[in-house]
């Protein structure tokens, strides 16, 4: 067998020299040593570096005759077998032997010299990721930049341009501030909804909270509760942590806990303000007297247990001019200026039954409705005319009219029935029929027309009606005023219990008589609004158990702390102005149960 | 006198420090920082549960406020393991340390920063800011999953060889290929060219995860050329070493791709994280 070694050399013009040569033996050393077959003037070699035996399988085992390895195919081995016929690349020093079967089967070792690679660090950079992936660096200035721009100094900068509008109680002001809805941390709540996009109507200032000020500019007409150094003279002291949470608040530019935003948390989602709790109210007006010795209200935290009586607004005598409140646990005695027995009216027996029944309009014997007309939101009744509730059977017909029809007397005014009166006594006699008038205007119907009738009839009638007995005093009181006959006028306030709210509709399950002592008044003196004993019938406090009968009442089913006449926002709801409490509170979190041990 | 054990002879200290030079930084001094932060997320949720935030739990409570600026101070300083690692200065400093409690401190943010929300979240850029800050934890955790498991893999990938020396390797086939292919005609020749002429790195950071490579010109050329002449056979069988020396070199690529990755989404979204914290806390104050 023959190897045919092929040496590759190069001019210093660049072109290649091959000399080829055989060698006829089995085995090839390679070495720096000039005795060895392939010779290799490289000091990187050893003096006898490696032999290549050709096996029987046709294969070249290639071995290493010292320590020093060598490269086979890349890597570095002390021994390795090559097959010719795919051939390999031994590496020593700077020679790289190729070997590899030639046409004919001839085996060929070929030498050729390769230039020391320059730069091969910069190749094994191509193993990092980095190498096909934009820049770490870059990437973050680009979503920095991009953040901070669109989410930081683009609304800021709009911010700080724009000329401030004014304050649009009615919302429909669009917002300046351009890319601030990215900031917003939640929706508002269903009544500001409109504001939405509008951040600086209420954000007035940057860096300052928001403002009672901001809030006032469109709730003008928002009730106080009470006056700020009254409020603040009845609240109970702060805890210590609560102190110190509204000095830091308070130092920052807060407005303190009797702040709008104290309350009136925004940006929680698309729900209402809820009402405050009977804790809540309870907070001050438990033992409110104790902080505000002067104060007339008395303590009330929970409405079955604590609660004043109702002090309702009521005349205390005839003609005054507005009603007073009834002191409290007082009977009061209504001066109202109208005889009107109830107990009579709704006698089921009585005379004025039989009558009712007699009439068609009624037909049966009278009920409260009759009278009493509930109002449009079905929660109070309109005042009673005397016209739609009374006239039916205390009737004010004077005669009869030429068309065959009723004449009757004005109610309302005694100047009106004077005049009605006086119109009685002319209507009677015939118009002279001679067929001759008088000249100009002493003709009737001309200036100097007189009406012949009777005078002294007029001044009876009027004066009888308006005397005990009168058609007027079967109801009214009367009295004279300068000199002349009248009337007491009727007094009846427009609300009876003027600090708290109460619906009727809510009540339509129940009778009447099951409140108002309608049935057994026995004169129009009483006062039939009902006591708070009757109330807690059924309504008793937050804390109480629901059952069939017993209602849990929290403050402000009655009360809203703005409008205390009014109940928390009845027109939420138009078709059911039942007030919903507060729904239980979540008792099972530790932390409530926590803020409840600490209460 | 004899040391006791445990003592502060020269010894015993060297002993200590060369034992702990073998301890995974996530062991560093007995789970230290594990604890510490297990205390730290533990204490902010026993808060969370125990006070009775009124309305309701929010950023703007002062116990969101106080989470907040932990979790603002935690985020500034656990991106400064950056600034850190780059400062090789004597001191008492232990950067192990520093990266045990970057990794476990930075696993708590998940607890406080949640809290820190109040279970609130929206499209604006206090969510943004939170998100941005899960996805650059979650790719920490990849992260340490990726140093643990993946350099076993990575030096087995290398049965001994340097990249270098697997670059060698290639380049010795290349040589062989180019005097093997010459009897060839000129289609076949053509596909070897393209085989030598394509990068070793060709395919881009998607091939290098994958170890996917449609576009191989070696497995092209291998698929292209005949087996019928002794030359054909003979290109085939180096383009056959070829391919085995390319896949060796791929494995190394995706095993380091797989443990680098992670870094281009952790380091850019960190920066982003805190231009949209410095964003988040600005608006909550410019808009208070």
């Amino acid at each position: 067998m023959a190897f045919l070694i092929r040496t590759i050399d190069f001019t210093a013009a660049g072109r290649e020299i091959i000399r080829e040569r055989m060698v006829e033996r089995d085995t090839l050393s390679v070495g720096r040593a000039a005795e060895n077959d392939v010779h290799l003037p490289d000091l990187a070699v050893e003096q006898h570096h490696i032999r290549i035996v050709l096996r029987n399988d046709g294969t070249l085992a290639v071995a290493a005759l010292g320590t020093l390895g060598f490269g086979l195919d890349g890597r570095s081995v002390t021994e390795g077998v090559i097959d010719p016929r795919t051939g390999g690349e031994i590496a020593l020093g700077a020679a790289r032997l190729t070997v590899a079967e030639e046409d004919g089967g001839t085996l060929a070792v070929t030498i050729r010299q390769v230039a020391a690679e320059e730069g091969k660090g910069d190749a094994l950079r191509g193993f990092a990721l980095a190498s096909v992936l934009p820049s770490k660096r870059a990437m973050s200035w680009i979503f920095a930049g991009v953040i901070l721009l669109a989410l930081l100094m683009v609304p800021v900068a709009s911010n700080l341009l724009r000329t401030p509008a004014k304050p649009d109680p009615t919302g429909r002001t669009p917002g300046q501030v351009v890319m601030d809805a990215a900031w917003s941390p939640g929706a508002l709540s269903l009544r500001h909804h409109s504001l939405e996009n509008n951040c600086e109507s209420c954000h007035v200032t940057p860096f300052v909270s928001v403002q009672d000020e901001a809030c006032l500019s469109c709730h003008k007409d928002t009730g106080t509760h009470a006056k700020a150094n009254r409020l603040a003279a009845g609240m109970p002291p702060l805890s210590a942590g609560d102190a110190l949470q509204w000095r830091i608040a308070e130092s920052l530019g807060k407005e303190g806990p009797l702040g709008c935003v104290a309350c009136h948390t925004e940006h929680e989602g698309p729900l209402r303000q809820k009402a405050g709790s009977e804790a809540f109210c309870g907070d001050c007006h438990k033992d409110l007297d104790s902080r505000l010795a002067d104060t007339k209200l008395a303590d009330a935290h929970d409405f079955g247990k604590a609660h004043p009586q109702f002090r309702p607004a009521y005349f205390a005598s005839f003609g005054a001019a507005s009603p007073v409140r009834a002191a409290p646990g007082s009977r009061p005695v209504e001066k109202s200026g109208l005889k009107f027995p109830h107990d009579v009216h709704m006698d089921p027996r009585g005379g004025a039954a039989r009558m009712a029944v007699s009439l068609t309009r009624y037909g049966a014997p009278l009920e409260c409705k009759d009278c009493h007309v509930l109002t449009a939101d079905k929660a109070a009744f309109k005042p009673v005319e005397m016209e739609d509730a009374c006239e039916s059977c205390h009737s004010l017909v004077s005669g009869r009219t030429a068309g065959g029809g009723f004449s009757k007397l004005r109610h309302g005014s005694v100047k009106h029935l004077a005049e009605d009166l006086a119109r009685i006594g002319r209507g009677a006699h015939a118009a002279p029929v001679s067929g001759r008038s008088r000249p100009g205007q002493f003709a009737r119907g001309g200036t100097y027309a007189a009406d012949f009738g009777r005078p002294v009839r007029d001044f009876i009638g009027l004066t009888r009606a308006l005397l005990p007995g009168g058609v007027c005093t079967e109801c009214h009181l009367p009295t004279t005023r300068a000199g002349r006959p009248d009337l007491m006028p009727v007094n009846l306030p427009d609300r009876f219990l003027t600090t708290g709210y109460f619906t009727h509709a809510a009540h339509r399950k129940q009778e009447c008589t099951d409140c108002h002592a309608a049935d057994t008044s026995k004169a129009a003196s009483d006062l039939l609004i009902p006591d708070l004993k009757s109330c807690r019938e059924c309504h008793l406090g937050a804390s109480a158990v629901k059952t069939k009968t017993i209602v849990p009442s929290d403050c402000a089913m009655c009360h809203a702390y703005h409008v205390p006449a009014g109940q928390w926002l009845p027109e939420a709801a138009p078709r059911d102005p039942h007030y919903r409490p507060l729904s239980e509170p979540d008792k099972t979190t530790l932390a409530a149960v926590l803020a409840r041990a600490r209460r | 006198m004899a040391t006791k054990a445990g003592g502060t002879g020269r010894f015993t200290q060297d002993e200590r420090r060369r034992d702990s030079d073998h301890v995974s930084f996530l062991k560093h001094k007995g789970f230290r920082w594990l604890w510490i932060a297990l205390a730290l997320s533990g204490a902010a949720i026993a808060g969370y549960l125990m006070i009775d935030q009124q309305p309701r739990p929010n950023g703007g409570s002062w116990y969101g406020y106080t989470l907040g600026t932990i979790g603002l101070l935690l985020i500034v300083w656990l991106s400064l393991l950056g600034v850190r690692k780059r400062r090789i200065n004597p001191g008492a400093w232990s950067l192990k340390a520093w990266t045990s409690a970057h990794v476990y401190l930075g696993l708590s943010l998940i607890v406080i920063a949640t809290l820190h929300t109040g279970f609130q979240v929206g499209w604006n850029v206090h969510t943004l800011a939170y998100v941005l800050m899960l996805l650059v934890i979650a790719t920490g955790i990849y992260g340490v999953v990726a140093y643990a498991t993946l350099p076993a893999s990575l030096s087995a990938n290398r049965k001994e060889m340097t990249r270098a020396q697997m670059l060698e390797a290639l380049t010795a086939i290349d040589r062989q290929l180019e005097s093997a292919a010459q009897p060839l005609d000129r289609a076949e020749a053509d596909l070897v060219i393209a085989a030598l002429g394509q990068d070793v790195f060709h395919g881009g950071a998607l091939a290098r995860l994958t170890g996917r490579y449609p576009g191989c010109a070696t497995a092209g050329a291998l698929k292209g050329l005949g087996r019928g002449s002794e030359a054909e056979a003979r290109v085939v069988a180096l383009l056959e070493k070829r391919r085995d020396q390319l896949a060796q070199i791929r494995g190394q690529l995706r095993i380091r791709a797989a443990l680098e990755i992670w870094l281009f989404v952790h380091i850019p979204l960190t920066i982003a994280l805190i231009a949209a914290l410095t964003a988040h806390v600005i608006s909550v104050f410019f808009y208070w």
